[in-house]
Parts: C-alpha cells; structure tokens; sequence
C-alpha cells in the first residue's frame, strides 16, 4: 500500500525534527559534544543494513520523545536503556569479529550516551 | 546362504536402523523444539498479564498481590529452565527470567509510588514483546 508507506514516513520524518528540535534547544555547553556525537551516531544507526540496529534506533528516539513530553520519567528511561542493553547483548555477541565493534558503536555506545543527553533534555 | 547375500542383507539392516535412528530423533528433536517454543509462549502471556494487571496507572498498589504474582512468575521461570531439554535454550530462559525480575523491580517501585503512566505500561509491553520474539529467534 503506498499511501501506508507514505504515512509511515512523514511519521518519521516529523518524529526526527521533533527530536533534532529539542536536542536544538539545549544549551548547556557541557553536553554539546555528545550531543552531536549522539546525533551523528543515532543517524548512522538509523540507516544502518542491521534491521535490530535500526529498530535499537527507532525505539531510543521514540523513548527520548516521551520523556521530553514527560510520558515517562527519566527512571523509566533508564529502565528502558537497560532492557534495550541486555537485548542486544547477544545479539553483538553473534556478529563476526570484525562487525562487532562497527555494532556496539551504534547499538550500546549510543545507548550510553543517550543516559547523558536525556538529562540535559529534561 | 550366500556370503555375499548375507554381507548385503547385513548392509541393508544397518541402514535400515541408521535411516530409522535419524528419522525418530529428527521427529524427537521437532516435537521438543516446538514444546519449549510453547513454554516461551506461556512465559509470555504470563509477563503480558502481569504487566497488564499492575501497570495501570492510577490502580492502588497491592503489594501482597505483587508479591504473590512475583513468586509465582519466578517459580514458572525456574521450572522452565529445569525442564528445558535444549540446553542452549538455557541461556536465553535464564535472560527471560531476568528480565522478568527487572520489570517487577521497575514495577513495584513505581506502583508503590503511584507513578505508572500509560506510556510506561504500552512500552513496557513493546519490550516484552520484542524480547520474547527474539527468544524465538523471529
């Protein structure tokens, strides 16, 4: 259905500017390197050829959305980085040696530092 | 009888019960795979369950009903494990317990405090979800 796919994008797309946005407003300098260190991976991540990478993208940005419109604190935000962690332990795990480390960059590292940036957003 | 006769008699017997072996443990191994892919699946609907009774934002926190609940997820998770033939579907029970005692930790401490909200419960849910497809390898 084209006109499904099309929706779905223009989601997307209005969910990243709602996100960049925020991330825009913060103007603590201490966390602006890692703001844009977060920002540069999370897009690498985002078109990633690794579906759960993707998905780990997906899911960190639709959390980042909700705890800057406080449906859930930054306690259920860590919550969920913690989940998100175990759940794709294995999975890096499971990635030849030389994919591992290209992984854990865009999968645990960007997780790591969402923690730092989703404080600076609230 | 012919020595040659009963060399081939003895051949043919010997692949009979190698092909008949591989059969029976090919049928043995689907049979378990889809009992502990069931297992999974109760797991699930039972976190599922548990999620839907006691993140509900606004509900009076029953901690002895928590706690109930708590004891008897743990106790299904354990029996999982023991009774899991696929060893290497141990590992992958013992993180599904895991996180199953991750989210009554999240759960009791918000709950208590009355500070569940919607999108903690739907996202709460995702998660489950997610990781019980992974479990499954889907």
């Amino acid at each position: 259905m084209p006109s499904a796919g099309k929706t779905k994008r223009r989601k997307s797309s209005r969910k990243k500017s709602e996100l960049d946005s925020a991330l825009g407003r913060v103007s603590d300098e201490s966390v602006a390197a890692s703001m844009k260190e977060f920002q540069d991976l999370l897009a690498q991540a985002k078109g990633d050829t690794s579906e759960l990478v993707r998905q780990n993208a997906k899911e960190l940005e639709e959390r980042l959305v909700l705890l800057k419109k406080r449906k859930i604190d930054k306690e259920d935000f860590d919550f969920f980085v913690e989940n998100q962690k175990r759940d794709l332990r294995a999975f890096i795990d499971s990635q030849p040696a030389q994919a591992q480390e290209r992984t854990e960059k865009l999968t645990l590292h960007v997780l790591e530092i969402a923690a730092r940036v989703a404080i600076a957003l609230i | 009888m012919n020595p040659n006769a009963a060399k081939n008699l003895i051949v043919r017997n010997a692949f009979l019960c190698a092909a008949a072996i591989a059969i029976t443990s090919c049928g043995t191994a689907t049979f378990s795979k889809t009992g502990s892919d069931a297992r999974i699946e109760s797991l699930r609907s039972f976190q599922l369950a548990f999620i839907d009774e006691f993140a509900v934002p606004g509900k009076r926190f029953n901690a002895a009903a928590f706690e109930a609940k708590v004891n008897e997820g743990n106790a299904k998770f354990q029996q999982a494990i023991a009774e899991e033939k696929f060893t290497a579907r141990r590992p992958v029970l013992n993180d599904l317990a895991a996180q199953f005692k991750a989210d009554a930790a999240h759960l009791r401490s918000k709950a208590s405090r009355g500070k569940v909200t919607p999108a903690l419960a739907s996202e709460m849910k995702k998660d489950t979800n997610k990781i019980y497809d992974h479990a499954l390898g889907r």
